[in-house]
Parts: C-alpha cells; structure tokens; sequence
C-alpha cells in the first residue's frame, strides 16, 4: 500500500520529472535526472577532461622515470613515488564523484604506461646476454647429436657386436668424465689407446671381424668418442701445449722472409695450376684447426700433401719425391702459419687410431709434417746456405731479401716472392690493355662521325646536280575547268526535287 | 711394425739415402715399373705400396721414402720410427754417397738394434765404367754390420725384384721370431706397446734426436 502510494506520488508530481537544466524537456533517472542533450553535452565536457588530464599525468611520470635512468642515485629514486603519490591524490580529488568505472579506467590507464617500459628493459638486457653463447651451444650440440646418431645408426647394421660396441663406447666416455680433471695429457691418450687397442682385440678374435672391417668399426668408435671428448682432451690445461702453439707461431712469423730459392722448392708459382694448388694447400692446412675428429685431422694434412704434389708434378713434369715434397712442405707451412699447430700435432699423435698413423698413407704425410716443424724450429744459416751474418739480418728485420735482389732484377724476383706484387702487375698489364681497346674504340667512333658527315654531304651534292639537269617547269592553265565540255547539251535537264507535304 | 692379422703381414720399410741417387727411381720402377717415363700416371712417389704373395702368405710392403738433403739428416728418427726395414741407396760412381750410407747404417743400429733388416744398395750400376765404389769394399761392409748387400739398376731394371723380395722374406722371418717368442696373438699386442716403449726410450739418449721425436 505504502508503495502504490509512492508511485502515485512520483506520477502525479510532474515537475520533478522534468530536466535539472531548466530546459524544458523531460529527464531520466538514468541520465542523472537530465535530458538526454544536456546529459550527452555533460558527458562529452567531462571525458575530455579526463583524457586531458589522464595525458598530463603520462608525460609528467615518463619524465620523473627518464630523471630516474639518468641518475642513479637512491634519492632520486624516492623522489618520483612522492611527486606520483601527489599527483595521484590531486587527480583523485578531481574525479571523487566519478563511478568506480571511471576510477578503474584511469588506474589501467597508468598499468599500461607502466607495464611496457617495466618489461622492454629486462627484455633487451637478457637478450643481449644470451646472444653468443645459446649459438655456440646449440652448434656443438647439433654436430655432437649428429655425430652420436650416425654412430647409433652404424652399429645398428652389426647387431650383437654393435650393442657391445656401444655399450663399451658409452661406459668409456662416462669413466673418462669422471677421470680428466686428475689426468695428465699422456695419461689420458694412454687410456684412449688402451681402449682402442682393446675393442680392436675383441673385434678380431671375439667376433671373428676381418682386418678391414674392424679398421671401418674403429673409424667410427674414434669418431664417436673424440667428438664428445674434444672439448677437454684437446689442448688440456695439464699441458704446455699453448706455449708451444705460440712459440711456434712467433717462430713461423719471424721467418717471413724464407724464399722459394733458399728451400730449393721445386715450384714455379708463376704458373697458374701450380699457384693455385699452392693457395689450396695452404687453406688445407689451417682447416684442419677447424676440425675435432684426429681422422679428419688427417685428411686436412692428406689433402694438402695431394695439392703439393701436383703443383710440384706440374712444375717439374715427373712424380715427386720425398727429396721435393718435404721443402714444399715447409715452405707450405711458413706461408700458411696454421693456428695451433702444436695443439694439433699433440691431438693426433695422442688420440688417433693409431693402424692409420704408424702404417697408412696419412701417417706417411703426418710425418712428413712433424718433420717439417722439426725442421721450422732448428732453422739456421747453414739449413738455408746462408751466412751467419745475413740470417741474423734477416731474422732481426734490419735487411729483408728482396733488397739484395734488386741488382738481380726487382720486378722479376718481386713478381715471384711477393704474390700481392704480381696481382698488381697482372692488374696494370689488364688496364693497360683495356687503355688500348678504349683509344681504339673512340677512334672508331670518330672515323664514324666522319663518314657520316661526308655521306650527307655527297647525298646534297647529288639532288642537286639533277635538279640541274633536269629542271621541272610548271604550265599554268589559261582556260576555265568545264571550258572545253563541248558536249553539254546532250546532258537531260536537272532532276527537280519534289517536296512532299507532311 | 709388424701387424699378423691371420696370414696377412704388414711392413714398413723406410728408403734413405742422399738425394739424386736414384732411390726414387728405384721405387717406382719396382712398384710401377716404370723408368724417366715422362707417361707415368702417378701423382707421387714419395708413399708408395706393394702388395706381394709369399709362399702363400699375403704381406702389405708401405714404402717410406725420405728427403736426402744433408739439412735434413737430423730429421731422419721421425721417419725411421717403428720401421721394419731400411733399405739404404747409394751411386757406385759417387764415393761421398756411400760414406752417406754407413752412417745411416751406425744411426740405425744405434737406435733401432738388431730388430731392423738392413738393405745397402749400389745403384746406377748401369755406369760400370765410372764406378767408384768397389763390389769388395762394399759387400764387405755389409756383412760387417749385419747387412745384406744388393747391386741395381733403375734404368735397365736389374737387381730390384730380388731386393724386395728377399727384405720381405727376411722381415717375416723376423715377425714370425717374435711371433713364436711372444706365444699367442694378445701378447702381439703387448708386442706393439714394448716397440712403441723401445723407441721413446732411445731417443732420450741421443739429445738432438729426442728433440726432434718430442716434437713428433
């Protein structure tokens, strides 16, 4: 009853119902009791406030936080909370009457200015942190996995000796985890010999494997094992193999004046197969730094032996002998200065299967290699047919070769010790023969222009002469076009037009 | 090294000698035989093998050969390691040659003992009339120090498949020795170590020598 009597009330009173404004028109109660042109009025005037101000407060916080990067001092930091809290007051004393709407939108407003400069910071830092190291990583991993399933896939083919073979590879990698921290360098290629000589044994007379078979199994178990092992058998720290490493390569740098004369190398590097064969021996030897397997070591060595081989069979149009290859060897090896000679030399003899080594081919060219460094490292006046006077000059750098040559002929002897000279000379000789086919050319085009200009000429010599010869006169007519029509008459007379009303 | 896989030998047979006294030519005219022939296919004749049958046994023959120049006589342990034999070159016109050989042969014993074959080879014997080097003095020699001594010539092909064959058949005859000695195939193996261990101690009396090895 009290209810119905409320509503009444409301019904009857009309001048309640009627805009706050004054305007004339009915309000609503959603509209706070406006109409609805002055309420959209009211709410366009009141968000334009905000966006106003909700703008100010950005720019008034992105500068306290740039004072606060550029000084880093813990006063400063407690600044900007003050100067926020502040703010924040004065702007909530300005929307109090506002609904928690508004309010909430404000707050997220001032998260999301927070929420990016707050998380691309940490990003970039971590970013820039993990760069190197996750690339280098993931490359030793990826080879060291692909490695480890190729060997997997291997023993697959060989069934029961196979699951032995791994598990043995696999056990003795596990020991030699436990064990490298304590080992000397020899004590460890020991046990890696060891191993190899063992599973070798068993392969022969366990499993009755033939000579060639068990050589291909080992092939892959050193494979397997020195790949995952490299990283701390090669160079050990228990070692001095960096010193050597270095030593050798002051030494190789200090004799940059050996000549091809003072070997007596049999290679004419003037010829282009030879030179090339040079260049690829060289890039041979400084790749085998590149790799972690002592076989693919060997190959490098192996690889650079064959190039030497030929630019030496190519020079002297016979197959080489030891008496040949082994001062081409070292000359190789001073031009190329491969890094950690030393290391690598230590790493194959130590950790190679050693039926390859003592026996094969590749054992041949990796002595030949040692017997090179041997050479490098007790180089003197008497091994190069110098005087002890000019090989101190020459190792001092008070004199260089090439100075006593001059009298001899500096291009000829410059264009053979020096490949840079002789790109240079190649270069002048294609420039300058590029100078001659240019001068040719516009020599060419200027005996054009001239013919062309004497044919135009010859052609207005010629129309005129026969406008001269033959001149063309031109009659005028005296009479009328339709004057001489003798036969006009005989013509019917002009059809008339008819006209036809309509 | 002597590695008896069933009936199948492997050896290691260095060549030395000073440079220009035909061992090149030697080789190639055993293992491709072929002499000054400006043809020949092979790439290089510094690594060269061999494979022969001898009385039903097979042996793999690796021939090493070695820079002869006199500034490279120091590195001469390095090639000569672990070697089975050595067949050392020199030109029966040429005296200095020979005397170049004897000392191989005192270095050789030296360091390697008796375990070695040693081949002394007069070659150029096609140039009888300029041959300084008498048959004497040289056969003499040889079996002196325990050598067998052998007369070739590239050129005409005389005398090299007998200096092959008959350093083959001493080398197995050597293997076989120790074969017997050791027992059975796993001592072999302990053989192999014992040699590698033979040869690292050698060298350290010598110091110019172990420099060169410990580099190697």
């Amino acid at each position: 009853m009290s209810q119905r009597s409320e509503r009444r009330g409301i019904h009857v009173d009309q001048s309640e119902l009627l805009c706050k404004k004054g305007c004339g028109y009915y309000g609503n109660a959603a509209w706070q009791g406006l109409c609805s042109k002055c309420w959209r009025d009211e709410y366009q005037k009141a968000r334009q406030r905000q966006i106003q101000d909700d703008w100010a407060l950005a720019e008034k916080l992105q500068r306290e936080e740039e004072a606060a990067y550029v000084s880093s001092h813990s006063s400063s930091q407690t600044q900007p909370p003050q100067s926020h809290s502040q703010h924040s007051l004065a702007t909530f004393s300005k929307f109090e009457e506002k609904k928690t709407n508004e309010k909430t939108r404000k707050v997220t407003t001032v998260k999301k200015f927070f929420s990016p400069s707050s998380r691309t910071a940490p990003k970039k830092e971590s970013h820039e942190a993990k760069t190197p190291s996750p690339s280098i990583t993931r490359q030793s991993s990826i080879e060291t996995d692909r490695v480890s399933r190729d060997f997997v896939e291997f023993l697959k083919t060989l069934h029961k000796p196979g699951r032995e073979i791994h598990k043995h590879s696999r056990a003795f990698i596990d020991s030699m985890g436990n064990k490298k921290q304590d080992l000397s360098a020899e004590e460890l290629s020991e046990c890696v010999q060891d191993f190899y000589q063992g599973m070798s044994d068993r392969l022969l007379n366990h499993f009755k494997g033939s000579s060639e078979k068990v050589d291909r199994v080992m092939d892959q178990v050193e494979k397997y094992i020195m790949t995952r092992l490299y990283k701390s058998v090669f160079c050990p720290e228990t070692s001095d193999d960096e010193k050597k490493d270095l030593a050798t390569q002051h030494r190789i740098r200090a004799l940059h004046w050996v000549t091809i004369q003072m070997l007596c190398v049999p290679v004419e590097e003037e010829i282009p197969e030879v030179s090339d064969s040079v260049v690829k021996a060289i890039t041979d030897i400084i790749e085998m730094d590149s790799k972690r397997v002592p076989r693919d070591k060997l190959a490098c060595i192996t690889s650079c032996s064959k190039h030497i081989f030929n630019a030496i069979r190519v020079t002297k149009n016979e197959p080489a002998s030891a008496d040949d290859f082994l001062p081409t060897l070292i000359y190789i090896v001073l031009k190329a200065n491969p890094p950690r000679l030393q290391s690598n030399i230590q790493y194959i003899t130590r950790f190679c299967n050693p039926s390859r080594l003592m026996t094969g081919e590749d054992g041949y060219y990796f002595t030949n290699l040692c017997c090179a460094v041997a050479f490098i490292e007790k180089l003197d006046a008497q091994s190069l047919n110098l005087s002890p006077e000019d090989f101190e000059r020459y190792m001092s750098g008070q004199a260089s070769p090439r100075r006593q040559d001059d009298p001899a002929g500096w291009p000829q002897s410059g264009s053979r010790v020096n490949p840079v000279l002789t790109q240079i000379q190649h270069n002048l000789s294609v420039l300058s023969s590029l100078e001659k086919r240019q001068q040719q050319v516009i020599e060419g085009a200027q005996s054009l222009e001239a013919e062309l200009t004497e044919w135009q000429e010859s052609v207005a010599r010629e129309v005129q002469e026969i406008l001269e010869r033959y001149p063309l006169d031109i009659k005028p007519r005296a009479s009328a076009i339709d004057a001489e029509n003798v036969e006009n008459d005989r013509l019917p007379p002009p059809l008339q037009p008819q006209v036809f009303a309509g | 090294m002597a590695a008896a896989g069933g009936k199948t030998y492997s050896f290691k047979v260095v060549l030395l000698g000073e440079g220009c006294v035909g061992k090149t030519s030697l080789v190639l005219r055993y293992c491709e035989n072929k002499f000054n022939d400006k043809h020949i296919t092979t790439l290089q004749a510094s690594f060269l093998t061999k494979k022969l049958n001898i009385t039903g046994k097979r042996v793999n023959l690796a021939i090493w050969d070695t820079a002869g120049q006199e500034r490279f006589h120091a590195l001469g342990p390095i090639y000569y390691r672990d070697s089975n034999g050595a067949i050392l070159v020199y030109d029966v016109t040429d005296e200095d040659s020979f005397q170049k050989v004897k000392n191989w042969v005192k270095e050789l014993r030296k360091m390697l003992g008796n375990e070695i074959c040693l081949c002394i080879v007069g070659n150029k014997i096609d140039l009888e009339k300029e041959r300084h080097v008498s048959v004497e003095e040289a056969e003499g020699y040889a079996e002196s120090v325990g050598a067998k001594h052998y007369h070739t010539s590239a050129k005409l092909n005389k005398g090299i498949e007998e200096l092959f064959l008959d350093l083959c058949k001493r080398m197995m005859e050597t293997a076989q020795l120790e074969e017997r000695s050791r027992g059975n195939g796993a001592s072999n193996s302990s053989t192999g170590r014992r040699g590698v261990q033979i040869v690292d101690d050698e060298p350290q009396a010598a110091v110019p020598a172990g420099g060169c090895c410990t580099s190697g």
